[in-house]
């Protein structure tokens, strides 16, 4: 603590224009969101503006707790005011998000990732999330599923922002709430980037609960999982590695499908009974049922080996007019954790030269790159984005070809790897 | 035909007392030795059958025990025909807390309100700091229920629950009782849905 007060000093002496230290294969980067500073030391290699990023996130999640006005207005009180008290019993979104940011691609191009679901199933769900008009102050209507947006309602005057997407999902899947054995969580959150002044209520419900006993679930998942974290016994502790500490919560795969009612108002009874009268619904029309299955059976993801694209091993498509991307599961020789982090380092070295994120000189239309393993190349035009892994034997011309037959993949299959058309009200 | 009721309960509360796990071990009779701490409130419900048949289903809204939820808390006793109100007998602080929130109670929610003062972690006396006298004074001075509880052991849990609802009016059906009180909810920031969103322009999710 006491280096980074000497260091936030220093930083203060150079007008805030400290961005980041880099010594040898740590780098500390730094970033002020006044009243609060953000630091991580790093020696993860990957891009500053990466880190900047997270460190972004990670302030809107606390602002989704807070608020940005009183955070405001207890530092001008109090400068000296310890932000852990009033963080107190929040700390599971925290480590949640370090946690999902170390893996996500959505987060990292600032873009949604929807659940792959057939078209007319999608369509017919959010039929049913449209408010009727007693449900006055609805803000979002938000269906989730292994922590992805199936489909969301939203007003016609409101857009909605993908980082707020994030920080809410987040929400949705920490511990204390996706753990809790209660039907239903009422709870304040602000959207930061809808307004970063007032809380909204969030009522967030988990509609198809396998039958699994909570128990023996704790203890599945502490067996498969690397770096289980269930217990929660030891938060800060086990951060063997350099970056931001790594938390996984448990398997997000099997807490059902979420549906989430942003409301502005204070009626949590009318949006209970609204809520209990929608999973009726889609109970009754058999939607549901369809939704649990396609989640249970995988239907919901893919892989790049079903695309038959030879040598692709893995890609990332973003939508630009969608603000949305798809992409496959890992699997190998990416299905291990220390494989997914090295790989997902290089989209970010990718993505970050072709924005020039870092202060590089200009932007950049393609940028390929080759490790002894494998090939990534990041392409941008103006419809989409898309970064492909490929076998590292591939010469340029096959590498050309195989990004051309992904951007053909994903328009054929456009309808049902997309959201699209959810209805506005 | 027996009769049935339908009331709702609120748990109220300094954080860390035990509050999420009473309600676990009356709903589900579950114990988990750790437990996330709850965020804004979590909704349960649970139906128990008295000896004469009658049965009352518990609506109830578990409410965060940290400071920072403490101006949401109107919204939930407001409606409320009853309350638990939750202190730690290691804790002679959380007492204290639990006397702020009956006063409140007293002063601002319906006055015919059900109140039970219940102290728990009865399975940590050893390190006891609230005597059962100091306690049960208390309660019977204000005209509430009282009685010590383990969420832990299961000790006296269905029994307070069983207690409050043979306490609550089992005559006219609570619709009739003026439960339904607007829940306009406590003074505080809120969000015009008419201003424009900030997150308008290319960022914008186009879904």
């Amino acid at each position: 603590m006491g280096i980074v007060q000497a260091l936030l000093s220093v930083f203060l002496d150079d007008g805030d224009k400290l961005r980041c230290i880099n010594a040898g294969r740590l780098r500390i980067t730094f970033l002020l969101r006044s009243p609060l500073y953000y630091v991580c030391a790093s020696s993860w290699g990957e891009p500053e503006s990466v880190t900047r990023s997270h460190l972004e996130y990670l302030h809107l999640q606390i602002l989704s707790i807070v608020t940005a006005s009183q955070l405001r207005r207890i530092f001008e009180r109090r400068t000296n005011f310890d932000l852990r008290r009033l963080l107190d019993g929040s700390e599971p979104f925290l480590f949640s998000l370090l946690g999902r940011m170390e893996l996500d691609l959505a987060m990292a191009t600032s873009s949604l990732n929807c659940l792959q679901l057939d078209q007319s199933l999608r369509a017919r769900v959010a039929e049913a999330l449209v408010p009727t008009s007693k449900m006055k102050d609805t803000l979002y209507i938000i269906l989730v599923a292994r922590g992805q947006v199936i489909t969301l309602v939203r007003p016609k005057k409101h857009s909605i922002h993908p980082a707020d997407i994030h920080i809410l999902v987040n929400t949705v899947y920490s511990p204390s709430i996706v753990n809790s054995p209660a039907s239903a969580s009422w709870i304040p959150v602000c959207l930061p980037k809808f307004n970063p002044a007032g809380f909204v209520n969030a009522y967030i419900t988990f509609l198809h609960r396998p039958d699994t006993d909570y128990k023996s679930y704790q203890r599945t998942t502490l067996e498969n999982n690397e770096s289980a974290d269930i217990t929660g016994a030891s938060h800060v502790a086990e951060n063997s590695h350099g970056a931001t500490s790594r938390h996984t919560t448990r398997p997000i795969e099997d807490s059902g499908i979420g549906l989430v009612c942003i409301s502005g108002g204070s009626e949590f009874e009318t949006v209970r009974a609204w809520c209990d009268i929608v999973t009726q619904k889609l109970n009754d029309d058999g939607s549901l049922d369809a939704l649990a299955r396609a989640v249970d059976s995988g239907k919901t993801c893919y892989f790049a080996s079903q695309l038959g694209i030879p040598g692709l091993r893995h890609f990332v498509y973003k939508s630009r007019p969608h603000v949305q991307i798809t992409l496959p599961a890992f699997e190998e020789p990416y299905d291990t954790l220390d494989a997914k982090r090295r790989i997902v380092t290089l989209y970010q070295i990718v993505h970050d030269a072709i924005h020039a994120k870092s202060g590089q000189t200009g932007n950049l239309k393609l940028q390929y790159i080759r490790t002894e393993k494998e090939i990534v190349m990041g392409w941008i035009t103006q419809p989409f984005e898309l970064y492909v892994v490929l076998s590292p034997r591939l010469p340029k011309a096959a590498v050309i070809n195989a990004a051309n037959a992904v951007t053909r993949w994903v328009k054929k299959e456009e309808g049902q790897l997309f959201l699209r058309d959810a209805p506005v009200f | 035909m027996s009769k049935q009721f339908q009331f709702k309960l609120v748990l109220l509360g300094e954080s860390a007392v035990g509050k999420s796990s009473l309600v676990l071990r009356f709903v589900k009779d579950q114990f988990d030795d750790y437990r996330e701490s709850t965020i804004g409130a979590a909704f349960l419900t649970q139906t128990i059958t008295l000896e004469d048949q009658t049965t009352v289903k518990f609506e109830i809204w578990d409410t965060a025990g940290q400071e920072r939820y403490k101006s949401l808390a109107p919204m939930y006793y407001r409606n409320a025909n009853c309350a638990v109100v939750v202190y730690d007998i290691t804790q002679a602080a959380s007492l204290e807390k639990a006397k702020t929130w009956i006063r409140e109670l007293q002063r601002q929610a319906d006055p015919s309100i059900v109140i039970a003062l219940c102290g728990n972690k009865l399975d940590l006396s050893a390190r006891r700091q609230v005597t059962e006298e100091e306690a049960s004074k208390y309660a019977d001075e204000e005209g509430l229920l009282w009685s010590e509880t383990s969420a832990k052991t299961g000790e006296g849990v269905n029994a307070i629950f069983n207690a409050i609802a043979k306490k609550l009016p089992l005559t006219a059906p609570p619709s009739a009782r003026g439960a339904r009180v607007a829940a306009s909810g406590a003074p505080r920031q809120s969000v015009d849905l008419n201003r424009q969103s900030t997150a308008h322009g290319s960022e914008a999710c186009n879904c």
